[in-house]
């Protein structure tokens, strides 16, 4: 793997709100975070505390209505949508709790969608799928269909895409959240590595303590506020 | 993998609603294929010249015309050639085998049409020896199976003989096979002098004369001088080139390349209003996953891009069948029914595939374009 970009985040002021019908639900006002590159920070909190909006957010699915998002060089409050989908496919790589694998796809090609956006041969994505596949732990299983694999198979090869383009950023949304304790630590330990061994940022959005327990801090989020942060001993 | 091997696993999700709508397609290209080859050929006039005149009664083409016109005609100045014809039609066998003959002088004919036949010094030598021979066109051959030196008896319609019987026996002397494709080879070519000397009435007679003008000449002047000469006679004429002539009548029938048109037309949009609907279904079956390619990075136009190359995928799938069905009628029967498909049909073809597809594909691509991931997302 080469040495993956910086990808320091910084929120300052940030405000976001949705409207459904004719009413207005505030999210976010004023939110204010920092998280270094390298870090690995968990965000936990009661549903409906903004977790998932921050989330998309960071992962530009979703702008903010005011202030600024920053992470490493780039304004995501300045592009649109178009610009934060290139800058999604270079940047940032995301797990998710249902894996989201495409299921006419076998675990090779799933993981090397994302590279289909570079200019890479056909040899090269390869190599990188091969790569990848070795690293989590899936070293022969990539011609496997998804619905043939189990849960915990199936989020490796979400993991695998996920940092397959060699992201400086990882985005979890619950990655343990549909798997066995067995197969959610496999996982989590497999975020560590990256986060201690490949220098990602990882922000993961849990329900799960001990899940939490993986990351260097987390942050308790309640009604758009962060109300308290521990760290890991 | 491949962006194309993408939208193809896309196609392929569903195999049975696939292989439905990719039979839909080849049987509307099927039609196409068949309709614009029955156009393109002999059944239809592009084989037919603009250069050669055909002159008739101006009273209607039933109508015969004194072959004394023969030599006022062929004084004018502006005529290369000049020929003349009867035509006899009946049946061999049954009455639904119809058959028709062209009862013509062949040298007079050669300069004017022997080129566009394929007939050829050979062809000429053989039919030379006895009155009854004939020359038989390729389509009429293949379809009755006939060979040369075989005896054939077409009973006549409306032409007896002047001994009370309808049956006209020929030898077949050769076998003509036409410039090209599309050129009409259902007939046979007999002996005029062989037909006039053996008919009950109307001897000395021909149904109309076929001439070719000077290089240089309008075709369209010298029919109007032509017509001019006789137009205060007993016999007043009416002169076309063989394509209007052609044009005429079948449009006695139809006017085919409308009703051509219509076939295929409607049987397009059907086809269109099919696709559309079953693809704006099953993309937005997919609207979950077109969420997570967004959020790989896939952009809007990417996303655009995969759902049309999906439907031309489907397209070219049934397009390519309907046309290879198509071809391979033509060349199984073509010559009986006169199908020519030609590489203008192909071309055609694909331009209406690759247009079609395409107008198919927008309203579901534009859908899966348009649709933000968040909203995407909510679907599951």
């Amino acid at each position: 793997m080469t040495e993956p970009a910086l990808a320091h985040i910084d929120l300052s002021g940030v405000g976001k709100a949705f409207r459904i019908g004719t009413q207005t639900v505030p999210v976010f006002s004023g939110l204010d975070l920092s998280i270094a590159a390298g870090d690995f920070v968990a965000i936990m909190g009661p549903s409906g505390s903004g977790k998932s909006t921050l989330l998309n957010m960071l992962a530009g699915i979703d702008s903010p209505d005011s202030g600024t998002l920053r992470i490493g060089a780039s304004r995501l409050d300045q592009m649109g949508e178009g610009a934060r989908a290139a800058w999604r496919a270079h940047n940032m790589g995301i797990v998710f709790q249902f894996y989201n694998l495409l299921p006419m796809l076998t675990a090779a090609e799933n993981i090397e969608l994302p590279l289909l956006l570079k200019p890479l041969s056909a040899r090269e994505r390869r190599l990188r799928v091969d790569k990848v596949l070795e690293l989590v732990g899936l070293n022969g299983r990539g011609k496997q269909y998804p619905a043939l694999m189990s849960g915990g198979q199936q989020q490796r090869v979400g993991i695998a895409r996920a940092i397959v383009t060699d992201p400086g950023l990882l985005l979890c949304d619950e990655p343990t959240g549909d798997l066995d304790r067995q197969s959610a630590d496999e996982a989590l330990s497999m975020l560590g590595f990256l986060n201690r061994e490949l220098g990602k940022t990882i922000v993961m959005v849990t329900h799960d303590p001990q899940a939490a327990g993986h990351a260097k801090r987390t942050l308790h989020l309640d009604k758009g506020h962060f109300i308290e942060e521990t760290r890991a001993a | 993998m491949t962006f194309f091997d993408l939208s193809r696993k896309n196609a392929w999700r569903k195999p049975l609603r696939t292989v439905l709508l990719v039979v839909s397609i080849a049987v509307a290209f099927l039609i196409y294929g068949l309709t614009a080859s029955f156009l393109a050929g002999s059944q239809g006039t592009a084989g037919a010249s603009d250069d050669i005149l055909g002159v008739t009664s101006a009273s209607g083409r039933g109508q015969p015309l004194p072959m004394s016109l023969l030599a006022r005609i062929g004084a004018l100045p502006d005529v290369a050639a000049l020929s003349y014809y009867t035509r006899l039609r009946g049946f061999v066998g049954t009455e639904k085998n119809v058959v028709a003959v062209s009862a013509t002088d062949i040298e007079r004919l050669l300069p004017v049409s022997g080129q566009e036949l394929g007939l050829t010094p050979a062809l000429i030598d053989a039919i030379r020896p006895a009155r009854d021979r004939v020359l038989v066109g390729r389509a009429l051959a293949d379809a009755q199976g006939w060979a040369v030196g075989q005896r054939v008896a077409v009973t006549a319609f409306d032409l007896p003989r002047d001994d009370g019987s309808r049956d006209w026996r020929f030898e077949i002397a050769g076998i003509f096979e036409g410039q090209s494709a599309s050129t009409d080879t259902y007939f046979m070519i007999a002996r005029y002098d062989y037909v006039n000397a053996a008919r009950a009435r109307g001897k000395d007679s021909v149904d109309g004369f076929a001439l070719r003008p000077h290089s240089g000449i309008s075709p369209s002047t010298l029919a109007a001088k032509v017509d001019a000469l006789f137009a205060n006679s007993a016999t007043p004429t009416r002169t076309q080139s063989e394509r209007q002539f052609l044009e005429a009548f079948l449009r006695q029938y139809a006017d085919i390349g409308l009703i051509v048109n219509l076939v295929v037309g409607a049987s397009f949009i059907t086809l269109l209003m099919i696709v559309i609907n079953t693809m704006v279904f099953a993309v937005r079956e997919r609207t979950f996953e077109i969420g997570v390619l967004k959020t790989l990075g896939f952009s809007r136009g990417a996303v655009m891009a995969l759902v049309l190359a999906e439907t031309l995928f489907v397209f070219a799938l049934g397009g390519a069948m309907g046309l290879g069905l198509a071809k391979l009628a033509t060349v199984l029967v073509g010559s009986q029914l006169g199908l020519v498909f030609s590489l203008p049909v192909l071309g055609k073809g694909l331009a209406i595939l690759l247009a079609v597809s395409l107008a198919t594909g927008l309203l579901p691509a534009i859908n899966a374009m348009r649709t933000p991931v968040a909203t995407a997302f909510r679907t599951r």
